[in-house]
């Protein structure tokens, strides 16, 4: 049976921006949809409102000439379709199979064969009955994406499923997603990965500030001309002058070893390596591998032995991210919402998260206000964060925004090493253009990069050293001109 | 046509309309339960809102019971703002009492200066040692600290009990369950002469202004803040977490220990089974209705203090149970959560519009 979706001169405003500016658009089963645009573009505006999510302030969505009436969530699912959010809606203490489970009224164990059935025919691995905190973000991205394909939906949309996706996952979910399309499900997809909708989608629309800048078959284009079509305007390709390497050593980690009380995380073994200035270690790895692991050894938030990191010929390893900020060090964790920032809070409060040495935040325990709005008008103006509003809540930011928020918080207060995972997760070509540069000067700057990865292009581009991290275990250190996107994938997989 | 519509940000104005509106709902509802017990509403509601404090005696009383209310809310809203669900503070102050009243009782005929000090610093600290159980039960067993906090409330009443019927009670007391009067000098100073109001009110009005510092001004008002919403982000800024959900305990906890002293230093005396008519519990619907912000718990403390005292004028004057004092919290916070649906939805008249 075939599917008609038809977006009707939608139109959603918020106070300071247009989200969604008039926009129409037809879509037909049997095709796989891209939808693409810079971040704040109203992508996920735009699907959200598709899956009732948001209620539009004008126009109308109508699925086989039926005019629908989308004012919850519930509706959209009753009318079979769903949708895998860019940020998880995952209860995380709750068992995977409890959070697959919790709207649906089947009996349980008619589900639980669904679910393996499924599971199986995409080749999906989960443990249903591990609590959801202790899952990767890919194995959360999949949770997502099961619990979509149990109601057999005859749309579905996806905000972005592959960011923290590695590539073979990645070919994986594309091999599905057409299967899923070949079965007569509308698919539409956003991300901002290039490549990947030149390989899975048959038509792409352009979003740019609100409004639709164009519809177009792919076969009629490329990266570049989809790049230009986003941005208005050319990209620059950027690459990174190989600097003579320096042999004058920032951090050392020596014998480092962690070993969780949590059967779910990964335990670090045996983790030597050093950075000098002015370099770039990547470290690959798909994820789940111990990188989130090692970026909290690094950051403090997991304490280790004192003699086990060695920075500027200072033992560390046993003070905590604030004293080590006070040494000149900066983090950028990746998970943005969770972690780097709190949605709730006011753009201006997420920046005096970052109380570094110099900022004169708090003077004598007492919130310094001016200073704090002062610093982050300087981060949004400097980073290109799409508002000039500081006191919104950045939950109301872009997904996008938000990173390059963060990023911006870290890097701004030019620290000797910045340890960054997956900096550019979810952000549009231009912004990783703009963060890749900004990390390149970086380096450029004699200062030094520690950036945990599962983009391998990224990793290639920007490292001088690249080390790959497999169940917890570092590869022996490799200069990156001697390695391939391969041979990086052999390693990710565990081969020597 | 009603339409109810979300609203894309909660506004500010509405989140302090809606607690007025709980209040004016509250007395609607209240007035048509007294006219079906066969009451004149208006009638009732005078009784109950406008009679009481009507004087100066009135007002005082009210005033006296608006203090503890004050004073708990005020350390509620430290643990409430930062997620932290103590709602044990009937326990904290029970605790409170009882530490403060032993010491008090250990100063038993004496006098100076030093005495009022040291019973009313007994007296947070021993709230605070009281609520350093769910905090740390919290923080390294992962316990629901709502639960743990609830429980011991019942085990520090029949402590309690337990001292003012043995070891503590009376000698001369003919067997009642209560203790000896506490001197003097351990009793916190009147205000005014044959009115019942004592000095503890400054510490209600001194927590006010710590509080609204602390929480709106200090880096440590601002790491609470982060420690309530996401322990992993406040790990990764580097604050030290779960010391943070202690400290909010504590302080919780000491500000019902003060309440409690405050009221067997003041119009109390000694200590005895009643030394508080659920002040710790009440004290959870005033932080809500105001707000969670000091000035509004002021305001919140006052109109929930006329509730216990519209239960005992309309008990005296009209036979209604004074029970129904309770039933007049209840209304207000079950409107409050009612009205609080306006802050994420708004609704529309679409037929209004052409
Ligand atoms: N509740 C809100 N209040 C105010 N502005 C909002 C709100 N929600 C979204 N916006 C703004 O609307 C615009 C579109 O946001 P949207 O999330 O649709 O972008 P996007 O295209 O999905 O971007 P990204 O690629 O970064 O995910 C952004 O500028 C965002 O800041
Ligand atoms: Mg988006």
């Amino acid at each position: 049976m075939n599917t008609n979706l038809k977006i009707s001169n939608v139109t959603k405003i918020y106070p300071g921006c247009v989200a969604n500016d008039n926009i129409s658009l037809e879509f037909n089963s049997g095709k796989i949809y891209a939808l693409l645009g810079e971040n704040g573009a109203g992508k996920s505006t735009l699907v959200k409102i598709l899956s009732g999510v948001i209620i539009p302030d004008e126009g109308k969505i109508y699925l086989n000439e039926n005019n629908l009436k989308l004012n919850s969530p519930l509706d959209a699912k009753k009318n079979d379709i769903g949708m895998v959010f860019q940020h998880f809606n995952l209860f995380e203490t709750l068992s995977v199979f409890e959070n697959l489970i919790i709207d649906s009224d089947e009996q349980r164990e008619s589900v639980r064969e669904k679910i393996d059935a499924i599971m199986k025919k995409y080749n999906f691995s989960v443990d249903l009955d591990i609590p959801v905190l202790n899952l990767s973000a890919g194995q959360k991205q999949k949770v997502e994406i099961i619990r979509c394909l149990i109601r057999s939906p005859k749309v579905l949309i996806m905000d972005e499923p592959t960011s923290v996706l590695t590539e073979q996952e990645t070919s994986e979910l594309f091999l599905s997603l057409k299967k899923f399309s070949d079965e007569g499900i509308l698919i539409i997809y956003i991300t901002h990965k290039l490549k990947e909708v030149m390989q899975l989608c048959d038509e792409v629309a352009v979003m740019r500030r609100g409004k639709l800048v164009s519809v177009s078959e792919i076969k009629n284009e490329n990266i570049e001309s989809l790049a230009n079509k986003m941005v208005g305007q050319n990209l620059k390709t950027i690459k990174k002058k190989k600097a003579k390497t320096s042999s004058d050593q920032l951090i050392k980690i020596t014998n480092l070893n962690f070993t969780s009380e949590d059967p779910f995380e990964t335990n670090l073994m045996d983790i030597n390596f050093s950075v000098n200035r002015g370099e770039c270690l990547g470290i690959a790895g798909i994820s789940g591998n111990g990188q989130s692991e090692l970026f909290q050894v690094l950051s403090g938030e997991i304490i280790s032995e004192k003699n086990s990191i060695e920075f500027n010929n200072n033992y560390i390893g046993d003070l905590s991210p604030q004293e080590r900020r006070e040494y000149l060090m900066a983090f950028s964790p990746e998970d943005r919402l969770e972690q780097a920032a709190i949605p709730q809070m006011k753009i201006f409060e997420n920046v005096a998260l970052n109380n570094f040495k110099s900022s004169n935040f708090f003077n004598n325990g007492l919130i310094n206000e001016n200073k704090i709005k002062e610093h982050s008008k300087k981060i949004i103006s400097d980073f290109n964060v799409n508002t000039d509003n500081i006191e919104l809540k950045s939950q109301f930011l872009s997904g996008g925004n938000l990173q390059k928020l963060i990023i911006g918080r870290e890097l701004i207060t030019s620290p000797d090493l910045l340890i960054c995972f997956n900096p550019t997760w979810g952000l549009d070509v231009g912004a990783i253009n703009y963060i890749h540069e900004t990390l390149i000067k970086i380096n450029e700057q004699n200062k030094s990069i520690i950036l945990i990865s599962t983009d391998t292009d990224e990793l290639l581009k920007l490292s001088d050293k690249i080390s790959v991290i497999h169940k917890g275990k570092l590869s022996k250190i490799m200069n990156s001109e001697e390695v391939t996107s391969e041979k990086l994938g052999i390693l990710m997989g565990g081969a020597n | 046509m009603i339409k109810i519509v979300k609203r894309d940000q909660p506004s500010r104005a509405i989140f302090f309309f809606t607690p007025v509106l709980a209040i004016i709902l509250t007395l609607v509802a209240g007035g048509l339960i007294f006219f079906i017990l066969g009451f004149k509403p208006f009638e009732a509601l005078k009784f109950f809102f406008i009679v009481p404090i009507a004087d100066k005696y009135g007002f005082s009383e009210l005033l006296l019971k608006a203090t503890p209310l004050c004073l708990i809310a005020i350390g509620l809203s430290f643990c409430f703002k930062s997620n932290n669900w103590n709602i044990g503070a009937e326990g904290q102050l029970t605790f409170g009492a009882i530490v403060s009243g032993g010491v008090a009782l250990l100063f038993y005929e004496q006098e100076g200066f030093y005495i009022l000090p040291t019973v009313i610093l007994a007296g947070a600290i021993g709230g605070m040692l009281y609520a350093s159980i769910p905090a740390i039960l919290k923080t390294y067993f992962n316990t629901n600290e709502i639960l743990v906090s609830l429980m011991l409330v019942y085990v520090s009443k029949l402590i309690l009990d337990y001292l003012v019927v043995g070891p503590w009670s009376n000698p001369e007391g003919f067997n009642f369950p209560e203790t000896r009067q506490f001197s003097d000098s351990a009793k916190l100073p009147l205000l005014f002469e044959g009115l019942r109001i004592h000095a503890g009110i400054f510490l209600a009005l001194a927590a006010v202004v710590i509080s609204w510092f602390v929480f709106y001004k200090t880096y440590l008002g601002f790491q609470m803040k982060v420690s309530g919403f996401s322990l992993k982000t406040a790990k990764y800024a580097g604050y030290k977490g779960k010391k943070m959900i202690i400290l909010v305990f504590l302080i919780s906890g000491a500000c019902a220990g003060l309440a409690g002293v405050g009221e067997i230093t003041g119009p109390i005396g000694q200590l005895h089974r009643e030394i508080s008519p659920d002040y710790g519990f009440t004290a959870i619907i005033v932080a809500f209705l105001g707000r969670l912000h000091p000035v509004g718990i002021i305001f919140a403390s006052l109109v929930v203090a006329i509730t216990y005292l519209g239960a005992e004028t309309a008990q005296i004057f009209m036979q209604i149970p004074k029970y129904t004092g309770q039933v007049f919290q209840g209304m207000i916070l079950f409107f409050l959560l009612a009205s609080d649906y306006l802050l994420f939805f708004k609704i529309k008249f679409i037929g209004l519009k052409k």
